[in-house]
């Protein structure tokens, strides 16, 4: 039994209130406001899928996660598991070759297991996929955009970049039973098993010893170069020369062993470090073969971002925005409200409080955790803090 | 600085030395006495129960943590297993009376719904799945050779160092599921963004076990 006025959710599940989610609010109005203002398009996917359509498309690693029900209509479904997926079936469905690329972003709930410890059956996503070009530049902008928004939130974000196509390379000489296991070792982030690997392999692979190794700033590109050779570098020291063009050299680092599943991405891939988690904040690459696989041609890339992460990263690198409680002041209502829109339009984020006395109304803002509190009809601000006069950041509304 | 989470118990003293012989800081933390949070030259060290440790890496509060290899594969925690360390060995078995030996040698249905008691139920589960029997686990926290003993169950999936214990009640070990070690294991941010500070350890780490083997 549980208390009456609990509405209890299922594991896993979360309703988010308060001021997370104001702050995942603000990032997620920045983010599609930022892509918007660069030719994305908002996008607003199906939450449930046929099984049969995705089924075979979903990545392997999100197949046991995904959330299989049957629709009211007795349709296999699922819950949607993974934006990319219906991004690319939208483009194949509903575009025109020469409408090509298509540029979308989202912030959308995903529905998902998450791996141990984590428990998690549902997150927000915030992502983008650029799809169907087939020249250069692609790269360097979904990068370049989500570095700049990251940047715009004050979050201290790295980018760590691998190649898809360099550790196949690396792996032309080996097997396919042991460059399986290898990537596996790699994919489970388990560097002595895969030590133990390359040791047991017929004939010396000190480059494959080193792989994993090869972490770091741009260093790692000449070591890389020198093992592997220049051209299994080329694109990643392309995407590093124009991101460090663009002044954000230091956001981002390399992992020459950064895999994912090698069947699926086809590229340059890449995570995003910021705020005070261990995990990342997302991840993206490059996915020519799903693309492909809807006989698409071109290239496809995008990345996600964990709404609710992100959120937390940008409280700890900025400040809070200010908020005051106004104070009717008992006003007329037509009165107050003109006021209160007055205050609005200059910026203020603001709640009305139709409390009777200023002395309650004042109290009320310091339990609700309102920085600044406004008297309405004499126009004075109070800082909620001192109870000293002020004025708002911003200057004088 | 590096946060470094250690398990407390057993295999401490062991993770001391291992740090003091990577050159790390280790005078204040081995006078730690009750003090969970050590600040030891520029190491912050964490001391956790064996079973939490996985979890300060994984959530980022600390940079590495050493951890038995058997408590990682229980945590199932995404974190990047550096090494390992050779240190505090011992293995994971399944125990049990010896009347029970015969059926762990035959077919897979001579298990099917056991009833297993132990500490590790991700691995229980993993490992006679991975031998084709489905088995009713029975979480325990501690003390697991009582539950043959008491009917509670009638094996047990447990670590064993010397086998003692295991004696002293009546068990015998009826199969073995995995060597266990200290690993030495990082966050997936810091493998990243703090890898010029923990590659030396690493190479200090291999030195030591190539001067030991």
């Amino acid at each position: 039994m549980f208390h009456s006025s609990m509405n209890r959710l299922p594991r896993g599940c979360r309703t988010v209130g308060g001021a997370k989610a104001r702050a995942m609010e603000r990032c997620r109005r920045t983010f599609m406001s930022r892509f918007a203002s660069f030719g994305y398009d908002p996008f607003l996917p199906s939450g449930l899928q046929l099984i049969q359509s995705a089924w075979e498309r979903l990545p392997e690693d999100l197949k046991d996660r995904t959330v299989c029900l049957t629709s009211p209509f007795g349709e296999p479904c699922c819950l949607r598991a993974d934006l990319t997926l219906a991004a690319v079936a939208y483009l194949g469905a509903h575009h025109a070759p020469q409408e090509r690329p298509l540029r979308l972003c989202y912030a959308e709930r995903v529905y998902r297991t998450s791996p141990p410890p984590e428990s998690d059956l549902e997150s927000t996503q915030i992502g983008a996929e650029l799809l169907g070009w087939d020249g250069e530049g692609a790269d360097g902008e979904v990068l370049f955009l989500l570095l700049d928004f990251l940047q715009s939130l004050a979050i201290d974000a790295t980018v760590v970049l691998g190649d898809t196509n360099l550790l196949k390379r690396a792996f032309q000489g080996v097997s396919a039973d042991r460059a399986q296991s290898l990537t596996a070792a790699l994919q489970q982030g388990n560097l002595a098993d895969y030590a133990a690997l390359v040791r047991g392999l017929p004939s010396p692979a000190a480059d494959l010893a080193e792989l994993p190794f090869l972490r770091g700033g741009p260093e790692v590109l000449r070591r890389g170069a020198e093992l592997f050779g220049n051209e299994a570098l080329a694109t990643l020291r392309g995407l590093a020369d124009t991101l460090k063009d663009l002044g954000m050299g230091d956001r981002i680092r390399f992992d020459l062993s950064l895999v994912r599943e090698l069947d699926y991405y086809s590229g340059p891939l890449f995570d995003v470090y910021g705020g005070p988690s261990g995990r990342a904040l997302g991840g993206g690459g490059r996915y020519d073969s799903l693309l492909a696989d809807f006989g698409i041609l071109g290239q496809a890339l995008g990345f996600g971002l964990d709404l609710e992460r992100v959120a937390l990263a940008a409280d700890e690198g900025e400040d809070r925005p200010e908020r005051a409680l106004a104070w009717a002041a008992n006003l007329p209502p037509s009165e107050a409200l003109a006021k209160a829109l007055a205050y609005a339009e200059r910026g203020l984020d603001l709640e009305l409080s139709w409390l009777t006395s200023g002395e309650e109304s004042l109290h009320l803002a310091r339990l609700k955790g309102f920085s600044l509190w406004v008297d309405l009809r004499l126009g004075v601000f109070l800082d909620t803090g001192t109870g000293e006069r002020t004025v708002p950041t911003g200057g004088e509304r | 600085m590096l946060s470094i989470a250690l398990p407390t118990g057993r295999v401490l003293s062991e993770a001391q030395d291992l740090l003091a012989s990577l050159g790390l800081p280790t005078a204040k933390l081995r006078k730690a006495g009750r003090s969970l949070v050590v600040q030891d030259g520029n190491c912050h060290y964490l001391l956790a129960k064996p079973m939490d440790v996985p979890l300060y890496a994984h959530y980022g509060i600390a940079d590495l943590a050493l951890v038995g290899s058997d408590v990682l594969a229980e945590s199932a925690s995404s974190l990047i297993e550096l090494a390992d360390t050779g240190r505090g060995r011992c293995r994971l078995v399944v125990a049990g009376p010896q009347a029970l030996d015969s059926r762990f040698w035959g077919h897979e249905s001579a298990i099917m719904g056991l009833r297993v008691a132990t500490k590790y139920p991700r691995i229980a589960d993993s490992h006679f799945a991975s031998r084709g029997a489905q088995v009713r686990i029975i979480s325990l926290n501690g003390s697991i050779e009582l539950a043959p003993l008491l009917d509670l169950s009638d094996c047990i999936l447990d670590i064993v160092q010397t086998g003692t214990t295991l004696e002293a009640n009546g068990l015998v070990v009826l199969d073995e599921v995995a060597p266990v070690s200290l690993r030495l294991v990082a966050s997936r941010r810091s493998a990243q963004l703090r890898w010029q500070e923990i590659a030396p350890l690493l190479e200090k780490l291999d030195a030591i076990r190539e001067e030991t083997l």
